[in-house]
């Protein structure tokens, strides 16, 4: 159920309008509204709606892409020091590995994950094992996420899990994505999960998390 | 339009044509082929059709020497001697035997030569009339033209399916295929190898050839291709690090093919080699065919594919990139989709009511649109205002239904996503390469277009979506199949080897993954609207 007060936000974010959802969100604010809950309320309320869309009216990439800016617009207006650690929401490092450049999935996921109130690290992309591995330890993440839209990548998935108990951070949930590795099992590529889209990853994520902003 | 109506199995097909070729060359483009045993010239006597309305003229002195009084007087007739200039309707008597192989009637698919005649090819001199074959080994499609090597002159040309694509549609999921098993690896190169002398064979049989006379041939593809014919170095190319690297595609040994294609035991086989994992010797064919880097004047080549290439000649240096967007330019995983074969609806214009009227290839029935029939449909439902430049249709619809010559054909939103991304994916490649060579759009004073979906391509279409640069429409030039032009010419010509080998040592590589605005300028050209300068 959306809040009335966010219809206008999750309107204008579906709709890709960046600078109008920029104005709602700036006008939340000044009428008192936390920033936790525009994310929480207005944010999360639009991506489950984006989903829904997807499925059934086929959003296309460029409208995909356009609601991803405007989320990620409003989320740098509330906090331009970026999301604090905090606040009792998961964190999640995000990349995608050595050897792939294709991130474009890889943004949707972030973008999707941002905008229900996650704490994203985007290591970007072409991104060495090791370098994932120090981040999920520096961060303190609960999962890591990889996209791969090609298949050479899938040795590089397969070397995460064990590069992570080695470091003694055998809780933290590897989920992987993207053209490539959602052919694979999740044994197959030694992961827990093998998220079909961005949005499935997000609900695996919600399955599993202590909660986004409570 | 004159149209040649056919009877096949008790429905009426018409097949439009511009009067010229005669009924079996009509026929030979369709999937109705009459059957032959020499290269239309009335000699074998096997095309037998029957003339039922239309003009048909005096049997000529091969047909009364093939055909009885009886069976003239009864209007049976040599296809290959008919030459019809109005509406005629015929029936065919002797069928061809079902073939994978077309030869194509389209004069416009045939490439023009450039070079005049051979110079500096060792003719072995116990072979009467040597003779070469081209071949440009596409993922999707495979070409090839026979040559009379000591003339120059064209003999026939063949097209046809690509048989690996049981191992994938698209040349990542192939070369994976074959980097995961050794057999797999040696079945999909045997398939290539197959086809090639399934293609000969057909060119023997149906046109009276002697394939001994083959001392050469040589063959253009990409990397991809090449590496998965040759057995060699595939697995290389799964790698992004050799994308930019050269890639050794050369066959370790061609005897065995030779012997299987049943040309001479003499023949050398020459496989042209790429430039890199991601420029293959199908684009430096093209380059060549199209004399790309001669004067000053800055030029851009594109050869559409599910990988395009891009080159970019700024009249002093050349830059080439290579851009992966998906395979909506062949139709493959559009929903109404076809391959630019017999049935596929190539243009879609709107009539004088403002309806759809569609253009078909070698049919009246539609099967489905090809490359240049969606470019078509997207740039009118944008111009009327049934689709907007986000991709979306008017009033939240989910799909655009059409009737194409009888068949209800139905466009969805997916569809056009499809379109969006691969044609985003070459607004991204002119852009880093015009970017790359400091030319602007607005002074390329040459633009060629390469491939099957440029030989059918609507100039203003693709401007209006930003397929191509806004230039001036006669800029354009639909080169048609270049790879296979430029192969011929190498194939002939010591001049043309000669200008492959500067344009080897010429081109600079520009890798997209390494293109900071990527994901901007990718952004920007999801957008259906002419392209922008940087």
């Amino acid at each position: 159920m959306i809040n009335p007060e966010m219809n206008k936000l999750v309107e204008v974010l579906l709709a890709g309008d960046h600078a109008a959802a920029l104005a709602e969100a700036r006008r939340l604010r000044a009428a008192g509204m936390a920033s936790e809950r525009i994310v929480t309320e207005g944010l999360e309320a639009a991506m489950q709606r984006l989903d829904d869309k997807c499925t059934v009216e086929s959003f296309n990439l460029l409208e995909i892409m356009l609601a991803g800016r405007a989320v990620s617009a409003v989320v740098n207006e509330l906090y331009p020091e970026g999301v604090p650690p905090e606040q009792g929401r998961d964190t999640f490092v995000i990349a995608t590995l050595e050897g792939d450049v294709h991130d474009l999935g890889k943004n949707i996921a972030k973008m999707v994950l941002i905008g229900k109130g996650y704490r994203v690290v985007d290591l970007g992309k072409d991104c060495p094992v090791e370098t994932l591995v120090n981040a999920a330890e520096r961060e303190h993440a609960h999962a890591v996420l990889v996209s791969g839209l090609i298949t050479p990548v899938i040795p590089q998935v397969r070397k995460v899990r064990p590069a992570l108990d080695k470091r003694g951070l055998g809780g933290i949930r590897v989920v992987a994505g993207g053209a490539a590795l959602k052919q694979s099992s999740a044994e197959a590529l030694n992961v827990d999960y093998v998220a079909e889209t961005a949005f499935d990853g997000a609900r695996y994520l919600d399955s599993v998390a202590r909660g986004a902003l409570s | 339009m004159p149209e040649l109506i056919l009877g096949i199995d008790g429905e009426t097909h018409r097949i439009p044509f511009e009067p010229g070729p005669s009924v079996r060359d009509i026929l030979d483009a369709t999937d109705f082929r009459v059957r032959s045993g020499c290269r239309g010239i009335g000699a074998c006597g096997l095309c037998r059709v029957r003339v039922m309305e239309g003009e048909a003229g005096e049997p000529t002195q091969n047909e009364r020497l093939h055909l009885t009084l009886a069976q003239l007087s009864q209007g049976v007739r040599l296809a290959c001697q008919v030459i019809p200039r109005h509406d005629m309707k015929i029936e065919i008597l002797n069928p061809a035997p079902p073939s994978n192989w077309k030869s194509s009637q389209d004069a416009a698919l045939l490439h023009i030569l450039h070079e005049p005649a051979v110079e500096g090819r060792w003719l072995p001199p116990e072979i009467n009339h040597p003779c070469g074959v081209a071949v440009d080994l596409g993922t999707t499609h495979m070409c090839l033209s026979l040559f009379d090597l000591a003339k120059g002159r064209w003999l026939a040309d063949r097209w046809g399916r690509n048989p690996q694509q049981n191992f994938g549609a698209d040349v990542i999921t192939r070369l994976a295929a074959a980097a995961e098993s050794p057999g797999a690896a040696r079945e999909i190169g045997r398939l290539a190898v197959a086809a090639i002398g399934e293609a000969l064979l057909d060119i023997a049989t149906r046109d009276g050839f002697d394939l001994r006379r083959i001392v050469n041939v040589t063959v253009v593809g990409n990397t991809a291709m090449l590496a998965l014919l040759s057995s060699r170095n595939f697995e290389l190319l799964l790698q992004p690090d050799y994308w930019t690297r050269p890639v050794v595609c050369t066959p370790l040994e061609t005897s065995g093919w030779v012997a299987e294609w049943g040309i001479n035991p003499a023949a050398e086989v020459d496989v042209v080699a790429p430039l890199a994992g991601f420029v293959g010797s199908d684009l430096l064919a093209g380059l060549v065919s199209t004399r790309f880097t001669e004067g000053a004047a800055p030029a851009l080549f594109i050869d559409f594919g599910t990988n395009s290439e891009i080159a970019l000649w700024s009249g002093e240096a050349l830059w080439v990139t290579a851009s992966a967007g998906g395979p909506a330019f062949e139709s493959s995983g559009i929903s109404c989709g076809a391959p630019a074969e017999a049935g596929a609806v190539f243009r879609v214009r709107l009539d004088e009511a403002g309806c759809v009227a569609c253009q078909i290839i070698g049919d009246d029935r539609a099967k489905g649109v090809c490359g240049s029939g969606l470019v078509d449909l997207v740039a009118y439902l944008l111009d009327s205002g049934r689709l907007t430049s986000a991709g979306k249709f008017a009033g939240g619809e989910t799909n655009y239904t059409f009737s194409a010559g009888g068949t209800e054909l139905t466009l969805t939103k997916a569809d056009v996503d499809l379109l969006q991304r691969a044609k985003a994916a070459i607004g991204v490649g002119i852009r880093a390469l015009c970017g790359q060579a400091g030319v602007g759009m607005k002074d390329l004073q040459r633009v060629y277009v390469g491939g099957a979906f440029g030989r059918y391509l609507d100039v203003g279409s693709a401007q209006a979506i930003g397929l191509l640069p806004l230039v001036p429409p006669e800029t354009v030039e639909l080169a048609g199949n270049t790879a296979l032009a430029g192969c011929c010419d190498i194939m002939l010509s010591s001049l043309a080897a000669e200008r492959l080998n500067q344009l080897r040592s010429r081109a600079r590589l520009v890798n997209l993954a390494h293109y900071p605005d990527f994901e901007q300028v990718f952004f920007e050209n999801l957008y259906l609207q002419p392209l922008r300068e940087a």
